[in-house]
């Protein structure tokens, strides 16, 4: 059926036939467009500094490792946000007061935080760390074996075979997306996805395209056949220009690229094309100098855009789980630059209506000295990949091909239960 | 040439000028066939240091918008102006960087407006085409953000003094003109490391990204140098931690003429040129890659002693090696391969044309001569091969460098330190492939003001046959014989007959124009 309905779906394409719209989404979903999962991942590009995201304000070795303008404050006009936990009783951890958006969501339950998390392997290397957490291993051994993305793994056990699975709202593929078939990189859907010349440079591009498999070739058939597609299903105006995207609930994302992409999984989540994965990126956290003013813009973007997404999506129909990650914390000491340099330990954060919000998760190492990684850095309590793996049975995966296939060598123990059962 | 190869084998014209050029054009393929490639590849590799006198003109002749509203303390400006940041030194050009003077953005982004259009100009016209390659070559590989304000009023220097000025020449002085950059001092933030605790953005990146490269990183010997291999003997094979930590200290003290307080009521000039400052520097004992530092060194002692150890590593020599050939060669040279590249490399440590040395041994490998089809264009190549390739008059415009920013392409518009990935999957994404077809049309149809096309370039001559007309072009964007079946589904595509005759009026211009851009788009045209 799957497979019938995306050839159906690429002859429809390639025709450059103009089916009405409401009749190609009938036949291409029908009642499938309700009540279905979609998985995004937004990854915080240069290591986003968990202390100052959700801050152990009261921790003694945060007091002393940081001057006073590098630390969230307990009190005063600017105080961190409260947030009750049960993480650890003796911790009183504040939410960066500019990231007030995400408070609403974690007192409504819709939001989780995990701390001190991240990849085993000590690197500080930004792209090895990246490297490794997006192609789901944990040391360059394993980068060897595995080529393929974590993401594009996991959407394989997934079944998804539709006109477009997986989106990356980037210009160039994510590489947790990388060997995924049929992924797209779409980073704005505003204007649309016209191809020049209208029907006839479709048709001209088609045949210049056809039967090609080197590799643009296959790039641009799979390009044609995908725009093509979402193309057909925009609403155009008079004008027959594309018409702008209208976030329900009023919901307004930022003009930036965080918001502009995940706008554009909303957009293309609501088409008929079964949108299953996506992906999106916020860069900036490499915060070497005047990290207070910095990753005020920062968690403020990061925060405005990620309630604008639940908003918009909520009662949508599709059921959406958002993770928020980055490739390592920073140095718990700030450098003379008001910075922090790179460091291991970090932050994520899952929202949805699945989850079990409003509790930050996983343990609390401590940053005396002898508890930090290497004696300079948030050690690192929980893998990455134990959140990932719970989300991934969310999303209907087994333990078994978590362990075997999405992540080689990993065994899920799904102890954090991060989700409502 | 001082190694000689065995087996030499014919560099394909069309290849040389795909990937050493940025395509071919009549001039070009003419020069090449009457000298060969041997004598052409030489004399690319030095090419004069003055500018050429056509890319000059047309520089000159260039204008480029700036157009903004009012704003506190400064009025509205709307005009086509000249070119005016690429010749001066940078302290004439330092206060667009200066935030207390109240001045829209416009005027502070503009010098990189300048100098990307300045880079599409010597791209097509400059018949040092190499020097253009490898300088957008090492642009990427010490990458800094020109989105940045004090970074493009630090880009035009950076572009002429640092990157044009060493792109054929020593890795060592290269890699101390990068390090006493007013831009890249910015970008990796070495102007505000200081003694005490160290940033070590530059340090790190000194090492993973313009020198050694990740995989000499032996990140699981964290804190015992003495573990890694050859350590003992003053010949550590990586780096570790504690190597960034102690080259950040090294280098606290390098920085730049920004006004920046120094105590007692001292300020730092304002130029925007490098200085050296004593009194933020660290200058106790270190050890860095093995080698012990004394204390108390003469002034930026410990920093070059630091880009002296790098740059002579074998590890740097793999590194940039292996992305010498990934560019030139479109793939991964071989083991056996790159221990020739480096051997060159390595034996040039010391020569002032190390990096030309270097080039001109890979291009004299068979695996060169063979590596046609290997590597994808860039938005960049794409378009500037096409007005290569139709004799367009291209004048870049504030408007066409827009749209190519949303290309996937940003020139000096990278964020991350790495440069653009440099591997075809990312310029085959569905978004690229979009806008590769769409920056074709749009060049092709003027959109942009980039200037006209003549759509019988090369065939002289008046009215067209449709078929005719695309036999020509798909064969001018190097299609090969098999392609040529398609014309037919192309311009049925299009709603011509092959016979169709298309006059030189309005109707049949516009015809004949989209025969020229969707046979660029053609998946042939996409190699370099």
């Amino acid at each position: 059926m799957n497979l019938t309905r995306r050839h159906f779906l690429q002859a429809a394409g390639s025709a450059g036939v103009l089916l009405p719209l409401t009749g190609i989404s009938q036949l291409a979903w029908g009642a499938e467009n309700t009540d279905r999962d979609l998985l995004v991942i937004v990854f915080q590009r240069g290591g986003c500094d968990g202390l100052s995201l959700v801050s152990p304000v009261n921790d003694q070795g945060y007091i002393d490792a940081r001057a006073p303008e590098m630390r969230v404050a307990a009190s005063g006009d600017k105080a961190g946000l409260a947030l009750d936990s049960p993480m650890d009783a003796h911790i009183d951890f504040r939410l960066h007061p500019e990231a007030r958006a995400l408070q609403d969501l974690y007192k409504g339950k819709q939001l989780a935080f995990i701390h001190a998390v991240g990849l085993p392997n000590g690197t500080r290397s930004h792209f090895e760390a990246q490297d490794l957490i997006e192609r789901g291993v944990a040391d360059n051994q394993a980068l060897k074996a595995n080529t393929s993305g974590w993401l594009a793994r996991s959407l394989s056990q997934m079944g998804a075979d539709s006109m477009v699975p997986a989106v990356a709202a980037v210009p160039g593929l994510s590489h947790m997306l990388q060997g995924a078939p049929h992924a797209l990189a779409l980073p704005d859907l505003q204007a649309g996805v016209g191809l020049p010349g209208g029907p006839q440079g479709l048709a001209a591009l088609q045949a210049l395209y056809a039967n090609r498999t080197d590799m643009v070739g296959a790039a641009g058939r799979g390009t044609l056949d995908a725009l093509s597609a979402i193309d057909h299903q925009l609403p155009r105006g008079a004008d027959n220009k594309v018409q702008n995207y209208q976030p329900a609930h009023n919901a307004v994302y930022d003009n930036n690229d965080l918001g502009r992409g995940l706008q554009a999984i909303a957009r293309l989540s609501r088409m008929s094309v079964g949108l299953r994965v996506a992906c999106v990126d916020q860069g900036g956290w490499d915060t070497h100098d005047n990290q207070p003013g910095r990753l005020n813009g920062q968690f403020g973007a990061l925060a405005r855009n990620l309630a604008a997404f639940h908003d918009d999506m909520a009662g949508s129909g599709t059921r959406v789980t958002t993770v928020v990650m980055t490739e390592f914390g920073r140095r718990l000491r700030s450098n003379r630059s008001n910075g922090t340099d790179h460091g291991h330990g970090g932050l994520m954060m899952v929202m949805g209506e699945t989850v079990q919000g409003g509790q930050i998760y996983g343990r609390w190492p401590g940053l005396a000295t002898e508890q930090l990684d290497r004696g300079v850095d948030l050690a690192v309590t929980t893998d990455y990949r134990a959140v990932l793996s719970e989300v991934l049975v969310q999303q209907g995966l087994g333990k078994q091909a978590i362990g075997s296939q999405v992540f080689p060598g990993y065994q899920p123990d799904l102890k954090l239960g991060l989700f409502r059962t | 040439m001082s190694t000689k190869q065995t087996e030499k084998k014919d560099i394909p014209a069309a290849l040389l000028l795909n990937r050493c050029a940025y395509g071919p054009t009549e001039r070009d393929l003419d020069a090449l066939r009457a000298i060969g490639p041997s004598e052409w590849i030489s004399q690319q590799l030095n090419p004069p240091a003055q500018e050429d006198a056509v890319v000059s003109k047309r520089l000159a002749d260039l204008r480029l918008r700036i157009r903004y509203a009012a704003g506190q303390g400064y009025a509205a400006r709307d005009e086509m102006a000249p070119l005016s940041t690429l010749d001066k030194p940078i302290e004439q050009v330092w206060n667009l960087a200066d935030f207390k003077q109240p001045m829209a953005g416009n005027e502070r982004s503009r010098p990189r407006f300048e100098v990307a259009a300045a880079t599409l100009v010597r791209a097509a016209y400059s018949p040092w085409q190499l020097r253009e390659v490898m300088v957008d070559f090492w642009h990427n590989h010490f990458n800094v953000y020109a989105m940045d304000a004090p970074i493009s009023v630090a880009l035009p220097t950076y572009d002429r003094d640092v990157i044009r000025k060493h792109c054929l020449g020593n890795f060592r002085a290269f890699l101390e003109a990068v390090a006493t950059s007013t831009a890249m001092l910015y970008y990796l933030n070495n102007r505000s490391s200081r003694a005490g605790i160290a940033n070590e953005n530059y340090a790190r990146e000194l090492f993973e990204l313009h020198t050694l490269g990740r995989d000499h990183y032996l990140n699981e010997y964290y804190s015992r140098w003495r573990d890694v291999p050859g350590a003992t003997t003053g010949k550590p094979t990586g780096y570790i931690d504690q190597d960034v930590y102690e080259a950040a200290r090294a280098f606290t003290g390098w920085v730049v003429e920004d006004g920046t307080g120094l105590g007692g009521g001292q300020n730092l000039p304002q130029t925007g040129k490098f200085t050296y400052v004593e009194t933020w520097h660290d200058n106790y004992q270190k050890r860095v890659l093995a080698t012990d530092f004394d204390p108390f060194q003469p002034p930026m002692a410990d920093g070059r002693k630091v880009l002296d150890l790098v740059a002579a590593h074998p590890g740097t020599a793999d590194y940039v090696c292996t992305k010498l050939c990934r560019r030139l060669l479109g793939d991964t040279p071989s083991k056996a391969m790159l221990a020739s590249v480096t051997a060159v490399w390595r034996k040039h440590l010391k020569s002032p044309d190390q990096i030309a040395r270097t080039i001109e041994f890979i291009l004299h490998t068979p695996e060169f001569a063979d590596s046609a089809g290997a590597r994808v264009k860039r938005p960049v190549d794409l378009v500037v091969s096409y007005v290569r390739a139709t004799g367009i008059d291209f004048t870049p415009t504030d408007g066409f460098i827009y749209e190519l920013d949303g290309s996937g392409q940003r020139l000096f518009g990278w964020a991350p330190p790495t440069g653009h990935p440099d591997n075809n999957d990312y310029w085959l994404s569905s978004h690229v492939m979009r806008k590769r077809w769409g920056l074709l049309m749009g060049l092709t149809d003027n959109w942009w003001n980039t200037g006209a096309i003549d759509p019988r370039f090369g065939l002289g001559g008046g009215s067209t046959a449709a078929g005719a007309l695309a036999v020509h072009w798909m064969g001018r964007f190097g299609n090969r014989a098999g392609e040529m079946d398609r014309i037919a589904g192309l311009l049925d595509g299009l709603g011509l007959a092959p016979d169709r005759v298309l006059n030189n009026d309005q109707g049949g211009l516009q015809q004949m124009r989209r025969i020229v851009a969707f046979a660029a788009m053609s998946p042939d045209f996409q190699y370099c």
